[in-house]
């Protein structure tokens, strides 16, 4: 039983942070999409839509942050 | 030899370069003690940068003012030098940027101190991107203390801004500050444990790792491809064979390494720019706090 520990730890940290980045993910591929469609149809609203953009983005990817901190602490 | 093993012995050594290690010993380790690091070393490098660029550029601007309110003629305000003329334009960047986000009549207060993080973090991680240098954001301690005092100085703003009381109480949105006794008791404390928790926790920590994270991760993966390219190649290793394909695996992780390093030279404006950008959301919602 001793034996197995450190291999599923192993496991269990990529686990944590495969995971954990699937969500932001897909949230950053809707954001970014969402925001180049907006400048698509309005060029001249592009800088606040990627100021908007970067705030969104940086939230989003707070939750893989999380994982990835989740995996030094495993 | 077969170079695979061979790379965990590099992976380790890669780890271990980019931990937090006393800057005269890379040997030791700094366990609660209060030494020279090599991030501290290379945070106060760029530290020392930064203040240099701005007081030489600063002062040349002043010159150049003085000169044409002397002539009258406006064109002599233009930056005579590229540099000048780069350094004029971040700052711009970085006004436009708080009058964006914080608002025309407060935004500009703010410039200054936005202008230090950007710019603080844009010339630190450049250092991190030379060899042998390093970025004090690639420490979890440095990006810490960039966050907590983000965290001072919009808490701060805030206070000034709604008073001690009134900061607190713009944590509870003015809806639930119309609603009954009842209604008020039961919402309003929940949402202002959640929101207490959101501002002065979560916050800071998102800033603080959202940083470290990007800036080691991205050091580990240039470390890795330099790794392969090492072991794969054959003249840069003595003893290893090598065959067609071990040279193909060097070659690629070669192009690789030097894609990531543009992509690194990216995330290192991109970096900053979230970093400051969202102390900035985070003082607008301070100064507006009452409209909440």
């Amino acid at each position: 039983m001793e034996a197995l520990v450190p291999g599923l730890t192993a496991i269990g940290k990529g686990l944590a942070y495969g995971l954990a980045a699937i969500g932001p993910g897909v949230g950053i591929g809707i954001v970014g999409g969402k925001a180049l469609e907006a400048m698509a149809r309005q060029p001249e609203m592009a800088g606040r839509v990627q100021t908007t953009m970067f705030i969104a983005i940086a939230f989003t990817e707070a939750l893989a942050l999380l994982g990835f901190v989740l995996t030094f602490l495993l | 030899m077969n170079p695979m093993d061979l790379l965990p012995e590099k992976i380790e050594h890669l780890v271990h370069e980019l931990s937090v290690l006393p800057f005269n010993d890379m040997e030791g380790t700094v366990a609660g003690a209060a030494v020279l690091t090599n991030y501290t070393f290379w945070g106060i490098v760029a530290l020392v940068t930064t203040i240099l660029i701005f007081t030489v550029v600063a002062r040349r601007e002043a010159r150049r003012i003085a000169l044409a309110a002397e002539t009258g003629s406006a064109a002599e305000l233009a930056p005579r030098s590229r540099f000048t003329s780069m350094i004029e334009a971040g700052v711009e960047f970085i006004r436009d940027m708080a009058i964006d986000v914080i608002g025309p009549k407060d935004g500009p207060k703010y410039t200054a101190f936005l202008g230090t993080f950007f710019f603080m973090i844009l010339v630190s991680n450049f250092y991190g991107l030379i060899p042998g240098g390093k970025t004090f954001a690639g420490s979890i301690g440095g990006t810490v203390a960039l966050a907590l005092i983000s965290l001072l100085v919009f808490v701060w703003v805030g206070f000034a801004k709604n008073g001690f009381i009134g900061y607190f109480k713009s944590l509870i949105p003015s809806g639930v500050r119309e609603m009954s006794l009842a209604g008020r008791l039961a919402l309003g404390t929940y949402i202002f444990v959640l929101e207490f928790i959101s501002t002065f926790i979560v916050r800071p920590l998102t800033l603080a790792v959202r940083l470290f994270a990007n800036m080691y991760a991205g050091h580990i993966i240039l470390g890795v491809f330099a790794a392969f390219t090492a072991l794969f190649w054959p003249v840069l290793e003595e003893g290893l064979s090598w065959s067609i394909g071990s040279i193909t695996v060097g070659a690629v992780s070669l192009v690789f390494l030097v894609l990531m390093y543009a992509f690194e030279v990216f995330v290192a404006f991109i970096q900053a720019y979230v970093f400051t950008i969202l102390t900035a959301v985070y003082i607008q919602s301070s100064v507006h706090a009452s409209e909440h």
